[in-house]
């Protein structure tokens, strides 16, 4: 009866062909075409007169002061967001979650709500939180005495040494709602009787969220995490719009970097080269991310039990083999 | 069978069209927003005819010649009717736009108009993917590279034989002149990049006739004003533009002098980013803006449309920035702060060998034609005949007649109905002092993104001058080298 409603897999093929062509045509296409550009110096003009140069640019980005500040900044954000936005969402969480907190549903939405306006608007935003002379911030430090005007206040999007900091504070607060509902979701499917009898049991809030939840919810913290990483290795609009990189280079980022490179000095070549640049940054961080949160997610019993058996079938093995050695002497 | 076929036929035809779409969903939204702009000026056109008599004799010899082209002319530009309220250059050349494109009915003149910013990026990308419009604005610094990549036409004869030829200020062709030809009609006006903007009445009561004009002397009304609890002069270098089109330079000259800034031009080898005079033009940047309490503590963070309304509020007793920042303080502030209003040049430093009266001007837009217009000699001739008559006297005597600025056509007009301030703000243009170049106006991007970076964190201190000059020299280098 199924079979007889069921497409050929002709059909199915050449459906599922429409999404994988515009995903080959967004994706592929732009990705290699950057590739290609990368060997070329083009400044600008059709690509005509593009003259080719080898690995020149690649030679350029490995030595490029700014590019590689840049991809530090990024790290940074990577580790601010994950501890900031995915830490605090999951404490959060568990504090939701308790039977103390009344109207949960209004905390979901209002913790959500910030992750659904534009990075740009939220940019300007806090442009103006943290504006010295009219910013909430100075304001505030103003009525509690701490500083003498907001004249005399901080300019805190000029202070260099913690600007990396001062524009995370946005990006974490903006996103800890989205992680929120992810971990809720994974949180909720955790069987309410585990944590009811180990509630009898004698276990603390704190003991409950370390050794029952979290390892229930770990794989959903890996997709999380993932997701932070990938995030942050492409962030760019707030940081535009709040310093512009700036001070100097001091909160350049890879992606405003690379746009900047292309379409402000006009060097595309050389801008296409730092798109690969991210790519294979943004794939190793990814990647190793992945191995390190494996490594880290695995049970410190599972670690030990597997070099045990590891150790164990060494012993076998050796013993075998000179059984057979044995065998074949006696052969 | 029949079936089958039909739907892996649909399916790819549907690939196909979405594909299809990908490509076309430019064009088509810029033919939806030129049919917008294009009733937009429709409806303007009436009425400006209406209002000022002049428009009829620019209309006259704007359709005076006979066109024999009839057909479209893609034409983009960044005057958008948001940018024209107030701003006269763009009013003026919407104006003269339109009453081009109602004097040539055979003409469909098909306009694509962006925000300035936007339209930077969009004319760039057009020029990388070899399709630009067959007329638009060429900005300065990319007539070299376009004119040796064959995109521009060499406009040369058309601008030497052109009927207006005797009034054109050939002043304002430097950005657009090529190995000695021409690529370019300067379109716009002229205006400054670096004026101070000062409450005279705030100076007065700190015992200052007029602006001071030494550093020394600005510096010494520093307490008073801070002890009034405001600062002496706004600035904003939040973009980190500013501290270069408005002030180094045109701070710059006193310790370079002009021919310096000749020599970086031409890429003659002659001038460098590491020469002494420049480096000391630096340590006075930064002295200024780290070592003194002149200007406004968050200069680094904020941006000149940020500073300038602390000058309108009273926080600042000077600002300084452009002649954009200029038309927006004069159209914001209140009748009495206006009564008030005056403008100075830049103070003068104690060490530099150049020190003058220096203003930077200069016209960063001239209309260009593609060169492959030049395939179609009609088209051509009329392609020429829009860029002429858009920045001939149709438009000058109204910029001039309405908002006392000029353009690239020399236009005589009656001064006498302005008010004291547009008056001096005219001669701070064009009669009082000495005009300069305008350094982001040449040479290329990469290097001005590199000198403003850089110069921002000095201005923090946390760059020296020396490493600064040494930075934007190698960008320059790059640049040549290429």
């Amino acid at each position: 009866m199924l079979n007889s409603i069921r497409p050929k897999n002709r059909v199915i093929f050449a459906y599922l062909l429409i999404p994988v062509a515009l995903f080959a045509f967004t994706v592929f296409v732009p990705l290699l075409a950057a590739l290609f550009y990368s060997f070329f110096e083009w400044k600008g003009g059709p690509f005509r007169n593009a003259t080719p140069n080898g690995i020149a640019n690649y030679k350029e980005l490995l030595q490029d002061k700014v590019f590689w500040k840049a991809f530090g900044n990024n790290m940074y954000l990577v580790v601010a967001c994950i501890i900031g936005q995915i830490g605090i969402a999951f404490v959060l969480v568990m504090v939701i979650n308790s039977k103390l907190v009344k109207l949960k549903g209004v905390h979901r939405t209002f913790g959500f709500f910030p992750s659904t306006i534009s990075a740009v608007a939220l940019g300007f935003i806090w442009t103006i939180i943290y504006h010295q002379k009219y910013g909430l911030i100075n304001w505030f430090l103003d009525k509690i005495g701490v500083i003498d005007g907001t004249r005399n206040g901080k300019v805190w999007l000029n202070d260099t040494a913690h600007i990396m900091l001062i524009v995370s504070i946005p990006l974490i607060w903006q996103y800890i709602g989205y992680y929120m509902v992810i971990i809720l979701s994974a949180v909720s499917a955790i069987d309410t009787e585990i944590l009811e009898s180990a509630e009898i049991d004698g276990a603390t809030a704190i003991q409950r969220a370390r050794y029952i939840v979290l390892p229930l919810v770990k794989s959903t913290l890996l997709v999380c995490i993932t997701l932070c990483v990938a995030g942050n290795m492409k962030a760019f609009d707030n940081i535009m719009i709040m310093t512009k990189g700036g001070p100097g280079n001091a909160s350049m980022v890879m992606a405003l970097y690379g746009y900047t490179t292309s379409f402000q000095y006009n060097r595309l070549g050389y801008g296409s080269c730092i798109s690969v640049g991210i790519f294979v940054c943004s794939l190793a961080v990814i990647g190793g991310s992945q191995l390190l949160m494996n490594w880290l997610m695995t049970d410190k019993y599972d670690r030990i039990e597997k070099k045990l058996q590891k150790k164990t079938d060494k012993a076998m093995k050796k013993k075998m083999k000179e059984l057979q050695k044995g065998g074949a002497l006696n052969g | 069978m029949k079936k089958k076929l039909l739907s892996v036929l649909l399916a790819s035809a549907m690939v196909i069209s979405l594909a299809a779409c990908g490509g076309g969903d430019d064009k088509d939204n810029n033919n939806s927003s030129n049919n917008n702009n294009q009733q937009v000026e429709d409806n303007n056109t009436p009425a400006n005819n209406d209002n000022n008599g002049t428009s009829d004799d620019g209309n006259g010899a704007a359709g005076g010649e006979d066109l024999a082209y009839t057909g479209e002319i893609t034409f983009m530009h960044y005057s958008t009717s948001e940018e024209s309220e107030g701003n006269g250059g763009s009013d003026a050349f919407r104006r003269a736009i339109a009453n081009w494109d109602a004097a040539h009915p055979d003409i469909t003149l098909n306009q694509e108009v962006l925000a300035n910013a936007d339209f930077k990026t969009q004319i760039a990308t057009y020029a990388n993917a070899d399709s630009l419009p067959d007329v638009f604005m060429l900005q300065g610094m990319n007539a070299a590279s376009w004119a040796d990549q064959g995109l521009i036409l060499d406009l040369t004869d058309a601008i030497n034989n052109s009927p207006y030829a005797t009034n054109y200020n050939y002043e304002r062709m430097t950005p657009f002149t090529v190995g000695g030809k021409y690529y370019a009609f300067p379109a716009l006006t002229g205006l400054t990049c670096t004026v101070v903007v000062y409450d005279a009445q705030m100076w007065a009561d700190a015992g200052y006739s007029s602006f001071p004009t030494t550093w020394a002397e600005v510096e010494a009304a520093v307490d008073y004003f801070e002890g009034q609890g405001i600062d002496t002069i706004a600035f904003g270098n939040g973009g980190q533009w500013q501290m270069n089109s408005d002030f180094i330079s045109c701070l710059g000259y006193q310790y370079t002098g002009t021919e310096w800034f000749d020599h970086i031009m031409a890429g003659d080898g002659q001038a460098a980013f590491t020469d002494d005079s420049f480096v000391a033009a630096l340590t006075e940047t930064q002295r200024l803006f780290h070592d003194t309490q002149i200007f406004n503590s968050d200069f680094n963070a904020v941006t000149n449309e940020d500073a300038r309304e602390y000058f309108i509020a009273g926080d600042a007793a000077a600002f300084i920035g452009g002649n954009w920042d200029f038309s927006y303080i004069k159209a914001s502030v209140d009748a009495d702060k206006y009564a008030n209003l005056k403008v100075a040049v830049l103070p003068q430093v104690a060490d530099g060998s150049y020190v003058n009266n220096y203003q930077n001007i200069g016209m960063g837009y001239g209309v260009a034609i593609n060169a492959k217009v030049a395939n179609d000699p009609d088209k051509l001739a009329a392609c020429i005949d829009l860029a002429r008559e858009i920045t001939g006297p149709d438009f000058a005597v109204y910029v001039g007649e309405n908002y006392a600025e000029q353009g690239f056509y020399k236009a005589s007009f009656d001064m006498s109905s302005f008010d004291q301030v547009t008056v001096d703000f005219y001669n701070f243009n064009y009669v009082d002092n000495i005009a300069t170049e305008i350094y982001d106006s040449y040479v290329d991007g990469s290097v001005w993104g590199t000198l403003n970076a850089d110069m921002q964190a000095m201005c923090n201190g946390e760059m020296d001058p020396a490493t600064v000059a040494a930075n934007a020299q190698a960008s320059y280098e790059a640049f040549l080298g290429n």
